[in-house]
Formats: C-alpha cells, sequence, structure tokens
C-alpha cells in the first residue's frame, strides 16, 4: 500500500513478537467464549457427545480386540523328534529354533513327559495306556510364536524353516484353527474400520455444521472487524483458538464420560453376569488413545472453525 | 482525495447501481451525497471503502487505484477511512468500551491506551457514562454516537457515513451534526449520504445529488453559501490513474 495509506499501522500488539500474539488472541478467544457462553456451550456439547461416541466405539473395539489378540495365544506349533534327543543335542536344537524368527518361546516336552501328561488326561481311564510302551509317544518341542508371526502366511513361512532342522520328522500347527482365526480376524478389524469411518464422517459432519452454526451467529462481527480493517489473520486467529480450546474441552468432557459409563458398565456387567470384571480383561482405553480423543477434539474444534470462517470472512 | 473516474456498478443478474460516475472530493472536503432511496447512495460509499468493486472505472483515494488493491491491501485502506454505517453495526454483547475499542485493537494498540483514547472520544461525543453499558441499553441517539466514536476514535482521514440521522430526533441530528463539523474541522474529510433535506439545508455544505445511479444537476438550494462546483468533476479533469 502507498501513498492513501501512509498513516495505516500495521497490527503491532501490546506485546510484539510471537507469544505477545498469542497471548493477545488468546485472551480475545478467551474474552469471546465469556461474551458468547450459549453458543460456546452447544459448541463444546456437542463436540463432547460426538466424541463420546466415537470414544466408546473406540473402547468396544480395543477390549474385543485385545480378547481375539488373547486368543492368538493358542497358536503354537509342535515339532516332533524321530528319537528322543540326549541333553546336549536338545540345548542346541533348542537354540537352533529360537534363532528362528518369530519364536518367542520354546519348551522341551520328552517322552517321559508326554506320557505323564497323557496319563493325567486320562485320569479315571488309565487301563487304556496298559501295555503301550513309553516309547510310542515322540519328543517335541512346543513352540510359541511371537504376535507379528501368527497370522495364516507367516506360521507357514515359518513352519519351512522349521522343517529344515535335521531331526525334526514332522510339524504340527492346527493349520485350519490358525485359518478360521486369522479370517476371522480379518472380518472383526474390517468392521472395525468401516464402522470407524462412518462414525468418524458422522463426527465431523456434526461438528463442523455445529461450528458453522455459531460462527454464522456471530457473522456481524465478523464483517464489522473486516470493515474496520482488521486483516485475515487478525480476524481468524481468535476464531481458530476458540475453536481448539472449544475442542479440548469437549475432548475432556467426553472421556470423563466415558470414564464415568466405564466403571458403571463395568460393575453392572459384573453384577449381572456373575462374572469378576477384573477377570473379563474389560479395560479403560490405553494412554495413547486418550490422547489421540483429544488431538481429535482440537483438531475437530481447528479444522471446523478453519472451513467454517473461510465462508464468513469478506477481506 | 477521493476520485471517481467512469464509475459503473450493477449487482447481478443485471441490477445497474451506478451509471458513469465522474466526482472529485478535495481534501478536507465536507459533502452530502443526497437522492432518493435506491438512488445510489449507499453502494457508492461502499466502493469508497472498498466494500464493493465497481463494475466498471476506477475509485482513487489520495491516489491509489482501489480496483487494483490486493486483497492484503484493503485492511490498510479501510484503517485510513471510519465509517458509520446506517444500521449502526455495533455488537450487541460487547460493552461501548469494546465496541469502540474494535478499531484501535485491530491497529494494535495496547489497552491501557485504548482506554484513555476511547474514554475521550466517549466525552467528546457526550457519552462517556455509558462506557459500561451494552448498546441494547442505549437510546437510538446514543448507539449512533457508540458508531460515530468507533469510526472517529483513529482519526481517520476520510469519514464515510450512510443515513446517520435517519432514525433521530431534531436535537439528535444537530448534535452528530456538529460532531461532523468538528471532524471535518480537524482536517478529515466528510461524505455523508442523506435523504433529509433539513439537514443539507441547515449545514451550507457541498452536495451530490443521485438519481437513479447517476449524479444529477445539484439545485441552487442545495449549495446555499457555497462557492465552487457542485462535486460533479468533467471527465478531463481528473488525473491519470496510478495503482
Amino acid at each position: 500500500m502507498s501513498r492513501a495509506n501512509k498513516g495505516a499501522v500495521r497490527p503491532k500488539l501490546e506485546q510484539e513478537g510471537f507469544f505477545g500474539r498469542l497471548s493477545y488472541f488468546t485472551s480475545r478467544a478467551l474474552a469471546n467464549l465469556r461474551q458468547n457462553v450459549f453458543v460456546s456451550a452447544v459448541t463444546v456439547g456437542t463436540i463432547a457427545l460426538a466424541l463420546l461416541i466415537a470414544s466408546l466405539f473406540l473402547l468396544v473395539y480395543v477390549n474385543l480386540e485385545g480378547m481375539a489378540e488373547g486368543w492368538s495365544d493358542k497358536v503354537q506349533v509342535t515339532a516332533y523328534f524321530d528319537q528322543e534327543p540326549a541333553p546336549l543335542a536338545v540345548a542346541a536344537m533348542k537354540g537352533r529354533v529360537q534363532a528362528i524368527a518369530g519364536t518367542a518361546k520354546v519348551v522341551f516336552v520328552s517322552q517321559a513327559e508326554a506320557e505323564k501328561r497323557l496319563r493325567s488326561r486320562l485320569k479315571g481311564q488309565e487301563s487304556l495306556l496298559e501295555g503301550i510302551s513309553p516309547d510310542v509317544l515322540p519328543a517335541s518341542l512346543e513352540i510359541r510364536l511371537d504376535r507379528d508371526h501368527r497370522d495364516t502366511d507367516a506360521v507357514a513361512a515359518y513352519v519351512k524353516k522349521l522343517k529344515q532342522i535335521q531331526g525334526i520328522s514332522e510339524v504340527q500347527y492346527g493349520e485350519e484353527w490358525v485359518k478360521r482365526f486369522n479370517s476371522f480376524m480379518n472380518l472383526f478389524r474390517l468392521m472395525g474400520a468401516l464402522l470407524g469411518s462412518f462414525l468418524t464422517i458422522t463426527v465431523l459432519f456434526i461438528v463442523s455444521n455445529t461450528i458453522k452454526l455459531t460462527i454464522y451467529a456471530r457473522k456481524d462481527e465478523l464483517e464489522l472487524l473486516g470493515l474496520v480493517g482488521a486483516t485475515r489473520f487478525f480476524i481468524k486467529a481468535p476464531f481458530l483458538i476458540e475453536g481448539i480450546l472449544q475442542g479440548a474441552a469437549g475432548a475432556v468432557i467426553s472421556l470423563l464420560a466415558l470414564l464415568g459409563c466405564y466403571f458403571a458398565f463395568l460393575k453392572n456387567a459384573g453384577d449381572f453376569l456373575g462374572i469378576n470384571p477384573a477377570s473379563a480383561g474389560l479395560s479403560f482405553l490405553p494412554a495413547t488413545h486418550l490422547a489421540g480423543v483429544v488431538l481429535g477434539g482440537v483438531l475437530l474444534g481447528f479444522i471446523g472453525s478453519a472451513t467454517s470462517l473461510k465462508r464468513f470472512i469478506n477481506v | 482525495m477521493i476520485q471517481m473516474h467512469n464509475v459503473f456498478m450493477s449487482y447481478p443478474p443485471e441490477s445497474s447501481a451506478l451509471a458513469d460516475i465522474n466526482l472529485k472530493i478535495p481534501k478536507g472536503d465536507f459533502v452530502f451525497l443526497t437522492g432518493q432511496s435506491g438512488a445510489g447512495k449507499s453502494t457508492l460509499l461502499k466502493l469508497i471503502y472498498a466494500d464493493l468493486t465497481p463494475t466498471r472505472g476506477q475509485v482513487l483515494i489520495d491516489g491509489v487505484n482501489l480496483t487494483r488493491l490486493s486483497r492484503s491491501q484493503v485492511p490498510l485502506l479501510r484503517r485510513s477511512i471510519g465509517v458509520v454505517f446506517q444500521d449502526y453495526k455495533l455488537l450487541p454483547n460487547r460493552t461501548v468500551l469494546e465496541n469502540v475499542a474494535i478499531t484501535l485493537e485491530v491497529l494494535g494498540w495496547g489497552k491501557r491506551d485504548i482506554g484513555k483514547k476511547v474514554y475521550h472520544i466517549l466525552k467528546r461525543m457526550g457519552i462517556e457514562d455509558k462506557i459500561n453499558a451494552t448498546p441494547l441499553r442505549l437510546s437510538g441517539g446514543e448507539q449512533q454516537r457508540v458508531a460515530l466514536a468507533r469510526a472517529l476514535v483513529n482519526d481517520p482521514k476520510i469519514l464515510v457515513a450512510d443515513e446517520p440521522t435517519g432514525n433521530l430526533d431534531d436535537e439528535n441530528k444537530e448534535a452528530i451534526l456538529s460532531i461532523f463539523k468538528e471532524a471535518n474541522n480537524r482536517g478529515t474529510t466528510v461524505v455523508v449520504a442523506t435523504h433529509d433535506r433539513r439537514v443539507i439545508e441547515n449545514s451550507h455544505r457541498r452536495v451530490i445529488r443521485l438519481d437513479k445511479g447517476s449524479i444529477v444537476h445539484t439545485p441552487d438550494f442545495m449549495v446555499a453559501g457555497v462557492t465552487g462546483s457542485a462535486g460533479v468533476c468533467p471527465l478531463e479533469e481528473v488525473p491519470d490513474v496510478q495503482g
């Protein structure tokens, strides 16, 4: 701007610099919240409700996934030996198995141990084992896989490597069960992703429209600021900070409500089902997820305000 | 100086608001803009503070062509122009102090300086006792003074007012006009749009009369006591346009 604006002053706030501006815009945002209590409460309430629904879904999903992951502990590979190896050879064999990627735990089961287990399983019917030599049951290695190696293809690849070890005659791992379990998990994750996506879109829609309405209610203020010479940034900054504060407040309220629902649900479910809630394994959202919900609220408030402001600022 | 050069303004789809406007308002002048409702007075004022861009032609403020201003330059221009809107545009949930302070906050003034400056301007307007009231608790005349205070608080180069005496009684009209005159005496160029004949007659200032979007001949009674042109500037007198 040249001649016409020689007298015009660039916005130079009471406190200069980034923190000075941040402090000014934050105090303006807080004043706006105070001056528009009802509208702000509606926005915070909507964000809190929307995030509560999303967090409830997340809580259920996380617990169900945790339970399903627990079932995958049953994925176990058993490697049978032709002949029972000597104790020193057992240690060497265990070492070679441990060296295969994906091995979590290896337990050697001798022929004697195998017979002992069989006997305990047939308690009361031991006569069935009369005349059978203990040598009939082969020695074996029972191998647990870590979580990343429990899907169908990873188990098959693991077994292939295991079979290459000399001395192992046969490997069993409940191929059908692993396949069915992994199909179930894939379906579960797909459903979770679909439901989660729909829920996210719904939450975005509701929150952005609420913010749009609240900003529409203040369009005169936006118009006036533009007419007295405020820059786009000067007009937008307090509204964006308001959006962030409202989003964060909404998220915190939703988490507090979720905490209440969680304890109420656990207590009631325990009484109703006659189970110990602790043993049912239901847990609250982990810290990372809690931080995610708060961040989600902040982003919702910020993006909702930013997109709505675009329409009403005429500078 | 405010200049308009072959300015046309039409609203979509095909409603013509202004047609071939040529005018020159020198620095420090006090001009009334008159005409019936729908004559184009408000549109002409909006062109001055860049709320509208002409469909054709050029608007210049102190030699700067507003049609060539970038979006980021518009706020800088508006800071040098005080505007009194027809509907006042006071924010109902803010106090008088906060309403007037907006103009200074935009300029980056500190809180303490804003308090002093706002108090002084409200005192000039005679409403310093209303500093903590909200606009809805004020009378029409008081609201108009708050709007005037907001427009004048940063000593603008130009003051434009759209029907500032529209809903006021005679006493308040006089008071508002004397504030305009005082601002003009301090060097501010004043442009007031009004269709109130008595206000114009009593003020003895230059008049630009609009009819159906065009400037028409100004009757003598409307320029009583004033010498010189009635604000209509022949095309050849408009200087070259510079951005």
